[in-house]
């Protein structure tokens, strides 16, 4: 047997113990009619990852691609652009939950004390300015290299 | 394929991994900091230890929401497998890894919204089902690995064993992508292999393979400008999102916190409650003229007024308030020491202690602690918090504050402290 195998049997030995004690600890802790939410919250989960969100993904990246090559855009533009897209988008879904649940309204006013929708905006613009300044960056850096191009 | 490609799944996921590990080592020690078995003492210094530790958990856990939708955007072409299953070690494989997908998006989500206090949202108790998935995680990240452990082995470093991954990237991509034959083979998951075939690249296949290659050439560009802007967005996002929120657990970070789900110096005597005096219904109790901490030892027991107690020995020591929700912040804290009191009533040696707050109905109303803590000399029953008599919202007229606990387990509204024997 070599290493590796034995390296493969021992962690999926551990995974299944792990498992196991995932769930003895889910029999002891959570109550059986909870169950149901659970396994609905995984097939959402997976729902709206690999059903949804990847695919706008996946769109948005076709999308843009298009339009770059029509266009005829650089690789590291469409890459500037693309890397402000899903930054505003992560921190969308991470904020957006802080500043829906402050609005319902929170156990005390400690509790997400924070303009958090305000924040967000802020945060759309400073990142909408980064990002120009990055392509008008970008812009200069191939300009000049084309230049020295050129020269050369 | 400049950015799906298995180093940078390998790159991507050890990164996932040492997140994943970091949350459940935190993880762990939180829960048995607040539920340990028998044997189980805890260190207790340094005194800020439950806060670095719990600041890293959630931390770490925000950390896994880029982590983990780029290490799944990379295998994305994976979903699309065809035949969707081949064999029974083919399905288990894709089992294990929807199970392993499913429960860490439910987990780091729930986790976050945990944050925030937003329960309504899932119909399941959040702490017992958080803890019982973390095993179910980590047992599918060992399973993973065994898995594709001759992936992982062969892109660990940057050069592979493989010359094919590097054939393909320096492959000008403006070409018409004639992957090579052995390149389209499908892989065949579910048998450990070695072949370049399986482990070359991800998916070329099908009809999201052809997308992704008409992606890759548009427009031509060399893979290496692709494999930095991915890695670039990767690390840019990472350092946002948790550089805008870890604030709430580290001073360090303060100046920017803006999504943080606490602010430092934000509360009455500028620290923040988790659990408001309103919430957990003791406010009269609480103000009532005839408050007294009852603390025995078997038969012996004594009684204190707050009075009595701020005419005891005080001290001063500076503490952090560290909720189990991630969010820590330093305080000062003046009041008795607890080893004075169990002394008080005859307690000799190492003792542990119940304490019993004023609150009804709460699980953490009644708060064991272990003798490291009774006889440290910064446990204290606190009377006061910076510079002025306790808000009744941080437990008036007297609460428990120990180094290294989480804030649960720092009762609020205490009512009587038992020496355990």
């Amino acid at each position: 047997m070599t290493a590796v195998r034995r390296w493969q049997i021992g962690l999926i030995v551990l995974g299944l113990a792990l498992f196991v004690v995932g769930g003895i600890t889910l029999l002891n802790d959570v109550n059986p009619k909870r169950y149901l939410g659970i396994a609905i919250w995984f097939a959402g989960a997976l729902v709206i990852h690999d059903g949804i969100i990847s695919f706008v993904v996946f769109g948005a990246n076709i999308v843009m691609r298009k339009t770059g090559g029509r266009l005829r855009v650089p690789l590291p533009a469409i890459l500037i652009v693309q890397g402000a897209l899903v930054l505003a988008a992560i921190m969308t879904l991470i904020v957006v939950p802080a500043a829906l649940k402050k609005s319902i309204g929170t156990a005390n006013p400690t509790l997400l004390p924070l303009d958090y929708g305000l924040h967000l905006l802020v945060f759309y613009g400073v990142l909408a300015v980064v990002t120009a300044a990055a392509l008008a960056g970008y812009a200069l850096l191939r300009r000049r290299r084309s230049r020295a191009r050129v020269a050369a | 394929m400049p950015s799906r490609n298995p180093r940078m799944a390998v790159v991507i996921g050890r990164l996932l991994a040492i997140a994943f590990l970091l949350c459940f080592g935190t993880g762990i020690y939180s829960h048995f900091l607040q539920d340990p078995l028998p044997w189980m003492s805890f260190p207790t210094r340094p005194v800020g230890l439950y806060q670095l530790s719990q600041g890293i958990h959630i931390t770490a856990g925000i950390l896994c929401f880029p982590l983990l939708f780029a290490k799944l955007y990379i295998v994305f072409p994976e979903l699309f497998q065809t035949p969707p299953v081949r064999s029974l070690p083919h399905f288990l494989e894709r089992a294990s890894i929807a199970l392993f997908v499913a429960s860490s998006i439910v987990q780091i989500v729930i986790g976050l919204l945990n944050t925030y206090q937003w329960y309504a949202l899932f119909p399941f108790p959040f702490r017992q089902t958080h803890y019982a998935l973390s095993f179910v995680i980590i047992g599918s990240l060992a399973i993973h690995i065994a898995v594709k452990l001759d992936i992982i082995a062969k892109y660990w470093r940057k050069s592979p064993v493989a010359s094919v991954d590097s054939t393909v990237s320096t492959t000008p991509l403006s070409e018409p992508v004639e992957t090579p034959a052995d390149l389209t083979v499908a892989s065949a998951p579910g048998t450990l292999t070695s072949s370049h075939s399986r482990n070359a690249v991800i998916r070329a296949e099908g009809i999201t393979g052809k997308l992704f290659a008409w992606i890759d050439k548009t427009p031509a560009a060399d893979a290496r400008t692709s494999r930095r802007g991915f890695l670039t967005i990767v690390t840019v996002a990472s350092a946002a999102v948790v550089g805008l929120s870890a604030g709430q657990s580290f001073k360090l970070f303060d100046g920017v916190n803006v999504f943080g789900a606490r602010k430092q110096g934000v509360g009455p005597g500028g620290l923040p409650v988790n659990r408001t005096a309103a919430a957990a219904k003791i406010e009269e109790v609480a103000m009532d003229p005839d408050w007294v901490l009852t603390v025995s030892n078997g038969s012996e027991s004594k009684t204190f007024n707050r009075t009595q107690l701020l005419a005891l020995q005080q001290y001063t020591v500076d503490l952090p308030i560290s909720c189990v929700e991630g969010w820590s912040q330093m305080a000062t804290w003046k009041g008795v020491r607890l080893g004075d009191l169990v002394d008080a009533v005859g307690a000799r040696g190492g003792t542990a202690v119940k304490a019993t707050s004023l609150e009804q109905n709460s699980s953490y109303a009644i708060m064991h602690m272990g003798p490291e803590y009774v006889r440290d000399d910064l446990t204290l029953v606190a009377l006061e918090l910076n510079g002025a008599p306790l808000d009744l919202d941080h437990g008036f007229p007297a609460r428990m504050i120990a180094p290294g606990r989480p804030g649960v387990l720092q009762t609020k509204w205490l009512s009587s402290l038992e020496v355990l024997s």
